[in-house]
């Protein structure tokens, strides 16, 4: 599918989200910080899970880290929103998609530059950021 | 066969009105007296109660004491449904068990809601980190990624869903109680020209939040004869599934939990799909519809375009489907939707579908859906039975 260029003429304003409000969810948004994309990692059966949990959806153990993980994928699913709701101001239509991370996790993200090219199911991501202010980046994804 | 001791003996249902400006209190009290009025029973007889978590009181922990106090009720059994959509036929079943296990002996399982009205709901937890920033809000986001999703793996025909639409619409029209906005016929061109609101998904694949109430008499069958009823349905089969695969990172979200539930009310109530007499789905999309036509076996996984456009799915047909028009066209009175397929099922059963009536209508196969996860297909999957 593909969706017209946003109109430039409108500022998204971005709600940059409390961390940690649910778990501690620090090491995501220091990594973000640092351009890193940085996930929940289950210690006992070595598996990433995504959103962070309060234990391992593996083991319901508490035996969580966190760990890089490169950013590279594909688009398992995709959809683009083209009807206004909360936190939708100046950014339709916005494209997202559910990436398949080559380290085997689901993911939500924006894709950043749908508007270049068809955006489709199997296509190869690579990170990008979604700049939510001056100082604070969200994880998105770029079509290669 | 299955259990045939408990029964629904009753139920009643509001009209679905959009932006009623009324409360989901009043809309349950407008529910409970229709139900007594339906049964002729004194309010002295309930002592259980069951009623549906509502988006409109949901900041309060205390609404299903706060809402016995607002009808007068004294029950000995008290229960709270957070199950959305699957909150009405499990409250059915909940209470089948507390009275089998003497908690109560007559329940009334209410849903009512407002939140075209009031809407109060804040879903919390990690939503405001890993998913609001992304603009993933709102179900028809989560839609259509489902639906680009079976779309890739099966193929999916717009007519086919299209067809949903309009013969849900078509059934509305017999509905006293669909809401006023739904009340013309709708085509295929008016289907195939509404607009997208989230790839494929379009505005007449969708539901629209409303207000109303709805409710149930749920007791034993021999209670209710001697409480002088005669109309009566056994809920012979029901099962429910949260979270399917909660412990797999990346799973299939063409698969929904009623893969799993299926097999269990076929085998409780010994019946198969090709005897289901009507199809009374929660309805909150219609890709919704059709995934389920394919989990319960009425057709294999992939060929619900078809099987859709091969059946007639009408009050008159030979699989009839959603005969009020279901959420899509009677209006999705909030998370008390699940009693509206609910109701239509018992109504059609009683023989009170007036000019939408199912000949007859010797059984029903009712769902419920409820709540939208993180990349995944719905939460929460509900199936019943009801036999006469």
């Amino acid at each position: 599918m593909t969706i017209d260029t946003r109109p430039s003429d409108i500022k998204p304003s971005r709600v940059v989200p409390k961390p940690s409000v649910y778990v501690d969810t620090t090491p995501f948004w220091e990594g973000a910080k640092a351009g890193r994309l940085v996930l929940q990692y289950c210690a006992d059966t070595k598996q990433f899970q995504h959103y962070p949990r309060p234990v391992s959806i593996y083991t319901g153990s508490r035996n969580l880290t966190w760990r890089e993980v490169s950013g590279n994928g594909f688009i398992y699913a995709c959809t683009v929103i083209r009807v206004p709701g909360p936190g939708l101001e100046g950014r339709l239509p916005l494209a997202v998609a559910t990436v398949q991370l080559d380290e085997g996790v689901h993911i939500l993200g924006n894709i950043l530059n749908a508007e270049q090219g068809a955006m489709a199911i199997e296509q190869r991501v690579e990170l990008a950021w979604d700049q939510l202010s001056s100082d604070v980046a969200y994880p998105a994804f770029k079509i290669l | 066969m299955g259990k045939r001791d408990i029964v629904i003996a009753g139920y009643s249902e509001t009209p679905i009105v959009y932006q009623s400006g009324r409360s989901t209190y009043d809309l349950a009290g407008e529910a409970l007296a229709g139900l007594l009025a339906a049964t002729g029973i004194g309010k002295e007889e309930i002592n259980g109660l069951a009623v549906t978590a509502p988006l409109s009181e949901s900041p309060n922990p205390f609404f299903p004491a706060y809402m016995a106090e607002a009808l007068g009720l004294t029950p000995t059994w008290l229960n709270y449904g957070g199950s959305g959509g699957c909150s009405a036929t499990g409250g059915i079943a909940r209470a089948a068990s507390a009275i089998r296990d003497g908690h109560c002996e007559v329940a009334v399982v209410l849903s009512a809601d407002a939140p075209s009205t009031s809407w109060r709901a804040n879903y919390g937890a990690y939503r405001s980190e890993f998913q609001d920033p992304q603009g993933i809000q709102g179900p028809p986001a989560t839609f259509g990624l489902l639906m680009s999703r079976y779309q890739h793996q099966y193929g999916l025909k717009s007519e086919a869903l299209g067809k949903i639409a309009i013969t849900q619409r078509n059934h509305a029209l017999h509905n006293d109680n669909a809401c006023a906005k739904f009340k013309t016929p709708i085509t295929m061109a008016d289907y195939e020209k509404s607009r997208v609101i989230a790839d494929p998904l379009r505005l007449l694949d969708c539901v629209m939040f409303c207000d109303g109430a709805n409710s149930f008499l749920v007791t034993s069958e021999e209670r209710a004869r001697s409480l002088g009823l005669s109309k009566m349905v056994y809920p012979t089969g029901y099962a429910e599934i949260t979270n399917l695969n909660g412990n797999k990172p990346c799973v299939d979200i063409t698969q929904t939990g009623f893969s799993a539930i299926a097999p269990m009310v076929f085998r409780q109530s010994g019946l198969t799909a090709k005897d289901i007499r009507m199809f009374q789905p929660y309805d909150d999309f219609t890709i919704a519809v059709l995934m389920k036509f394919e989990e319960f076996g009425f057709c294999e996984r992939g060929q619900g375009s078809d099987f859709i456009l091969d059946t007639d799915l009408s009050h008159k047909g030979t699989l009839p489907l959603n005969t009020g028009g279901g959420q899509i066209s009677a209006g999705q009175p909030g998370l008390a939707s699940g009693g509206l397929n609910l109701a239509e099922a018992v109504r059609q059963m009683f023989g009170e579908g007036g000019g939408r009536q199912v000949d007859s209508p010797k059984n029903a196969l009712i769902t419920g859906i409820g709540v939208i996860p993180y990349a995944r297909n719905w939460g929460i999957s509900a199936a019943m039975i009801l036999e006469a």
